[in-house]
């Protein structure tokens, strides 16, 4: 998550895209530099901040994380979709997650390290900041919303335009296709 | 142009209705079967998790949809909330061709003599409607032997000393148990419980034309993607049209019984699957519609003889809904006992059905079908991370390490617990919606802890290093085994229906789906309401045959 990986022909689109916005400047994401979908009810900046938490929620290790495995894509076509009626609260919260964390850390929340964003995840998911609300919705319920939805993102069907290839399938060692088996055989 | 009279109209293609339109059909009865839902099938489905009939966090591939369907919850200080059907409160079982009888597990348990008659043996309890059956087991052990034989049960009960007396076996072999039901078994078996393989509504061997089960993963939820998995959909209700007298009408939504000026009923009104507004005119009803649509079909169906709703004289539409009181314990292994051969449910003990001091009732303990990775997410153990790196880390150890025991508990039903129609919520096609509210009775919490602590003896004999049990809430339950909503008895001021389901004071009104049970037993209930859809229909045709015509 840093300018450094994204051309600057890249980058001068997606600010032209961004432009009017106060909080996006300088960041970006590394799949931009890769061809992908357009987002259907995401703004790029929206996208970004779920990307984000995606890869806190699952994090990348030996196994791609959140971001990479299409959780945002999932999101995004899920608002217009089954989830529909999540997409208010995600256009409410996700602008203020990301803006409160300038109180705590100084920085919105996408630019905070990753250890940064972990803690204030934490603190969010505990209840700490639930003495404001972001519009009618609760810090630490919207957590809650966004946990749910990363890991349906990551573990279910890629129909859903998540988990990419079967990769958390092939994380947990399962066959995407179920040979015909029988108790007992190895 | 009005559609013609016929002998009998069926409400609901599940579990009862389908078995009673075969019978009825074969025995030469003109039927219309009417299913608010389509056909589900593995090609469109197919492998999808998040909209599966067992988690739906997106929503419930084998209906009813989120447009056009909602209910009404109640919580426990009478606050309303509008609930769609993938939402828990929702208590949905599913609205295709076979109902849950396509994407179930398939447990197929007859319940036990105790289980029909759990007043005599266990006396009143407080708080609770709890009474015997005006049927008992051997009443109904013909039609369980039917319902195996028809629909393909793999099963022997050689290995439970507790099963209830049969006269024919099952009509398949076993199951043999995969990796984890192995350790299960064994460890049943060190700790003196007496485990055997869990009777399946599934082909141990090639059974109607259809193959033998190929142990998938995803088995509960999901259409088996070659047809080894029985329901009402491939066996009884294929029969059934065969005949040339049943007449299948999908994704018609049945709205009220018609009743005449003389107080019998002359069939249904139903909107089409292009919602225009028909009737239905036929000499039977029988309300095959689940637990919960049965009955607000009922109280939609308000007339001069029956102001409060069809068959409701005394208020007893509705009332005693009941589940099961799910609980158990779950553990944690520290070497793999995965090996992917489903559906993972096989191994179970009937132990502690009855029989348990100081217990009323109680519940067989099965271990549990594969929990998918999506929903395996929210199955880790309690104190542990539920996102972030080792939540990841966890999610690929645990899967393959963790196994999970549960038992269905007998609940007490309770006067309390029931389905209203709502004042002012209406679905899609503007028919008042049905409001659910209730509660568990302390009792049920009781019996859950004891069967919890049977099933964490038994996890712990397996090896498990850690162990957590499951408890559930005291909300009402339904759902998956949503029952007991018109039940059966010989007084009419007590029940809603005969015993032989014919709803007293109307000749030719019948039920025939879960609202029946007086009690939910100690196991699933899928088997008992197939036999008694034979047990219904069977009334219904030696009627027939001696004349009756039912007053059409
Ligand atoms: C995932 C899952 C797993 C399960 N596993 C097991 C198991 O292992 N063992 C077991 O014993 N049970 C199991 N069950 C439960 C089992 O499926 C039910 O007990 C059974 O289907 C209930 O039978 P029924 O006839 O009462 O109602 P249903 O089978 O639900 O049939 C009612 C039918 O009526 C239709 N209907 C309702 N209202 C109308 C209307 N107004 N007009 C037209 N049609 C209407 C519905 O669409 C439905 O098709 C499972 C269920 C599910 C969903």
């Amino acid at each position: 998550m840093s300018t450094g990986d994204v051309s600057r022909r890249d980058f001068l689109k997606l600010s032209a895209i961004w432009a009017g916005s106060a909080w996006i400047v300088g960041f970006t994401t590394a799949s931009s530099s890769n061809h992908r979908e357009p987002y259907r009810t995401l703004t790029d900046e929206e996208a970004a901040i779920i990307d984000a938490l995606a890869d806190q929620i699952i994090p990348p290790d030996e196994y791609p994380g959140g971001k990479d495995a299409g959780v945002t894509h999932f999101v995004d076509q899920q608002l217009g979709g089954y989830l529909k009626g999540f997409a208010s609260e995600y256009k409410t919260c996700l602008p203020a997650l990301n803006n409160d964390a300038e109180s705590r850390f100084g920085k919105p929340f996408i630019h905070l390290d990753e250890r940064e964003q972990y803690s204030y995840l934490s603190e969010l998911e505990s209840g700490q900041f639930d003495n404001t609300s972001w519009g009618p919705y609760r810090p630490s319920s919207f957590f809650n919303i966004v946990r749910h939805h990363c890991m349906m993102g990551f573990y279910g069907s890629p129909v859903h335009g998540g988990n990419k290839e079967y990769i958390s399938y092939q994380m947990l060692g399962l066959s995407v296709v179920q040979e015909p088996k029988r108790p007992g055989a190895p | 142009m009005a559609n013609t009279k016929v002998d009998a109209i069926i409400v609901g293609s599940g579990a009862g209705g389908g078995v009673v339109a075969k019978e009825l059909a074969v025995a030469g009865l003109s039927v219309v079967l009417f299913e608010r839902g389509g056909w589900a099938r593995y090609s469109e489905h197919r492998d999808d998790e998040l909209t599966a009939q067992r988690s739906f966090p997106l929503h419930c591939y084998f209906g009813p949809d989120n447009e056009r369907y909602r209910r009404v919850a109640v919580d426990h200080d009478g606050n309303e909330r509008i609930v769609l059907p993938n939402d828990w409160a929702y208590h949905n079982n599913a609205a295709c061709v076979g109902s849950g009888t396509v994407c179930y597990g398939g447990m197929a348990w007859r319940f036990m003599e105790e289980d029909f008659k759990m007043k005599t043996v266990y006396g009143s309890v407080e708080g609770s409607t709890l009474d015997d059956w005006p049927i008992s087991y051997h009443d109904l052990e013909p039609y369980y032997e039917k319902a195996e034989w028809e629909i393909g049960v793999a099963g022997n009960d050689s290995l439970n000393p507790f099963a209830p007396p049969r006269k024919r076996p099952h009509p398949m072999p076993a199951f043999e148990h995969n990796k984890e039901g192995r350790i299960l078994e064994n460890a049943a078996r060190e700790i003196g419980y007496h485990p055997f393989s869990i009777p399946m509504l599934r082909n141990s061997i090639p059974y109607g034309d259809r193959p033998e089960c190929i142990h998938v993963r995803n088995c509960v939820g999901f259409v088996c993607p070659v047809g080894a998995k029985n329901g009402t959909h491939n066996t009884v209700i294929p029969t059934a049209i065969r005949s040339g007298n049943c007449e299948l009408r999908t994704d018609c939504q049945v709205t009220e019984i018609l009743i005449n000026d003389r107080g019998r009923v002359t069939g249904v009104s139903y909107f089409d699957q292009n919602d225009q507004k028909k009737e239905q005119h036929a000499r039977i009803v029988i309300l095959a519609a689940s637990a919960t649509e049965t009955p607000r079909l009922m109280l939609n169906s308000a007339s001069r003889f029956f102001p409060d709703g069809i068959g409701n004289r005394n208020d007893w539409v509705g009332r005693n809904l009941q589940g099961h009181a799910y609980c158990g314990a779950d553990g944690l292994f520290d070497k793999d006992i995965y090996d992917d051969v489903g559906p993972g449910a096989s191994v179970a003990v009937s132990d502690f059905a009855h029989n348990n001091p100081g217990v009323i009732g109680g519940a067989v303990l099965c271990n549990e079908f594969i929990r998918l990775p999506y929903a395996f997410t929210g199955a880790h153990p309690p104190n542990t991370p539920s996102w972030g790196k080792e939540h990841k880390k966890n999610q690929r150890t645990y899967f393959h390490r963790t196994a999970s025991l549960r038992g269905p508990v007998q609940e007490m039903p309770n006067f309390e617990s029931r389905v209203e129609v709502s004042q002012n919520v209406r679905d899609h096609w503007g028919v008042p919606v049905a409001k659910i509210s209730g509660f568990k009775l302390d009792e049920d919490i009781r019996t859950a802890h004891f069967i919890a602590d049977k099933a964490e003896k038994w996890m712990e004999a397996a090896g498990a290093v850690k162990i957590w049990r499951n408890i559930p809430d005291t909300g009402v339950s339904g759902s998956q085994h949503q029952s007991g909503t018109c039940r059966m008895g010989n007084d009419p001021k007590t029940s809603v229906t005969d015993k032989y389901g014919r709803v007293h004071d109307i000749d030719n009104l019948f039920i025939a789906d879960g609202s029946l049970h007086v009690t939910n037993g100690a196991f699933n209930p899928v088997l008992t309401i197939m036999a008694l859809g034979y047990w219904v229909s069977d009334y219904i045709i030696k009627e027939w045959e001696h004349g009756n015509r039912f007053g059409g």
